[in-house]
């Protein structure tokens, strides 16, 4: 992985590879830059292997009984649509790589249409895993319940179903595809992966009402989100992470994935900023919760910088709700995406914006530097903790009654 | 028990449920949660959709 992501690093810069991420064809690119495309995916297949090997491992020395427990269920969800993913992406590299060498033609089409099912569900992975996460986390930081694991587990099984037919929304003003096939994936299909999502977004916010409740906090409606631990980055990432995703990213994605909507909003600010969201506000707020519990237990260290760490949490979400809303707002106003100059002004044709888009462009660097804040503060700490922390010696002290 | 620099969660484990009762409980702040959401759902998306009319005029 690190030689392909170095190859690829060194075609872009280079001024090999100045295709950007979708790297359409007929744009050709250096044949390193996707030969080290290549060589990442096979790196991250290998990872998954072993991720496969070690769920063969834990049920052979029965480290569990019955199914797989609940959080791993949601993790091997992720391997599987990983697996998909990355077949997508050799189905079309591995063809176009030939293709840069001159020895093969790709049809553009052709290549669109593959390449979505690695562009789209590579994100889905992650989207995956960090419901898993928010399981594990519920479990962890406050002895959430799972309320139905069998309708949980079923939501999983809708994203590994339905998900990648999302990728149908990237070719929604595509001339390749017909409106039966766009209608049928993003207007039926994906939205039983929106299902899903809208089932994990209920059980486990309920899961933790229920533990709370059953626990003795049982004043008013919110008693149990006011007595949650919000000091705990653990819960404080988990709390955010489903605000910021569900309310930011879900609404702008699920609303995005109408075709009409979507010819308004494709090319804008608004696209980033709903992945923005998704991607960096949800999922990898949810993983930095994740690495507070993993730097005691599997690493056996301290959270260095606890004051530090107990707000970066907030420190994030603050910026990046700030970053992604006014993203959102400037793209509503038409400001373009994938443009270094969205005032266009080496063109002949004059575009004016309305005055507020100076303003919310300069609110949204506001908000992306305090965002930026937030990951740095996360790595001091990540990579303090683990190379320069104190040890936790410890041992553990994990409740196995915690409904993960 | 607390530990510093480590999370409470991992020092000071929520306490476990006990066994054999029955773990049924209200939901009810979560179902406020769920319709706070569904009302900022359908306001974003019929706002876009006013946005599309009114960009995409027909007649």
């Amino acid at each position: 992985m690190v030689v392909g992501a170095l190859m690829v690093q060194w075609a872009m810069w280079s001024g090999r590879a100045d295709v950007m991420f979708t790297s359409y064809v007929p744009l050709k690119a250096h044949w390193s830059y996707y030969l080290g495309i290549i060589f990442f995916a096979v790196g991250a297949l290998v990872v998954v292997g072993l991720f496969f090997a070690a769920l063969v491992v834990a049920k052979r020395e029965r480290t569990y009984e019955g199914s797989i427990p609940l959080v791993t269920f949601g993790g091997l969800t992720a391997a599987i649509i990983a697996v998909v993913t990355l077949g997508h992406g050799a189905a079309i590299f591995v063809p176009t790589f030939l293709w840069s060498l001159g020895l093969i033609d790709v049809d553009p089409g052709v290549y669109r249409l593959v390449f979505w099912g690695l562009g789209h569900p590579a994100q889905q992975i992650n989207l995956a895993a960090m419901v898993a996460i928010w399981y594990m986390l519920a479990g962890l930081t406050v002895g959430g319940v799972v309320l139905n694991e069998k309708i949980s587990r079923a939501a999983f099984v809708l994203y590994i179903l339905f998900i990648n037919l999302a990728s149908a929304h990237h070719l929604l003003v595509d001339p390749i595809a017909g409106s039966a096939w766009k209608m049928w994936n993003t207007s039926y299909a994906m939205y039983l992966a929106v299902l899903a999502s809208m089932i994990h977004g209920f059980t486990i916010p309920a899961g933790i009402e229920v533990g709370q409740r059953l626990r003795g906090v049982t004043q008013g409606v919110f008693g149990w989100l006011r007595r949650a631990p919000w000091g705990d980055p653990g819960f404080s990432s988990l709390a955010l992470s489903i605000v910021v995703f569900g309310f930011v990213g879900g609404i702008t994605g699920v609303t995005f994935g109408t075709a009409q909507i979507n010819l308004i909003a494709h090319n804008t600010l608004r696209i980033p900023g709903h992945f923005h969201a998704t991607v960096v506000g949800g999922t990898a707020l949810a993983f930095m919760g994740a690495t507070y519990y993993l730097l005691p237990l599997i690493f056996r260290k301290q959270v260095a910088f606890w004051p530090l760490a107990r707000i970066q949490p907030y420190i994030f979400a603050l910026g990046m709700l700030v970053f992604t809303m006014t993203m959102t707002f400037a793209g509503t106003f038409g400001v373009p995406r994938r443009h270094w100059d969205i005032s266009f002004s080496s063109t002949v044709y004059d575009l004016q914006y309305s005055p507020a888009v100076d303003l919310i462009m300069g609110i949204m660097a506001v908000g992306g530097l305090i965002a930026a804040l937030g990951g740095l503060i996360y790595i001091v700490i990540t990579v303090w903790s683990v190379f320069l922390g104190r040890p936790f010696e410890m041992e553990s002290t994990l409740t196995t009654e915690g409904g993960v | 028990m607390s530990f510093y620099g480590v999370p409470p969660g991992i020092t000071n484990p929520p306490a476990p449920l006990p066994e054999g009762e029955d773990h049924h409980e209200k939901t009810t702040g979560t179902l406020v949660l769920v319709f706070v959401f569904l009302a900022a759902f359908a306001i974003y998306y019929f706002v876009n959709w006013n946005l599309l009319a009114a960009l995409w005029q027909i007649g």
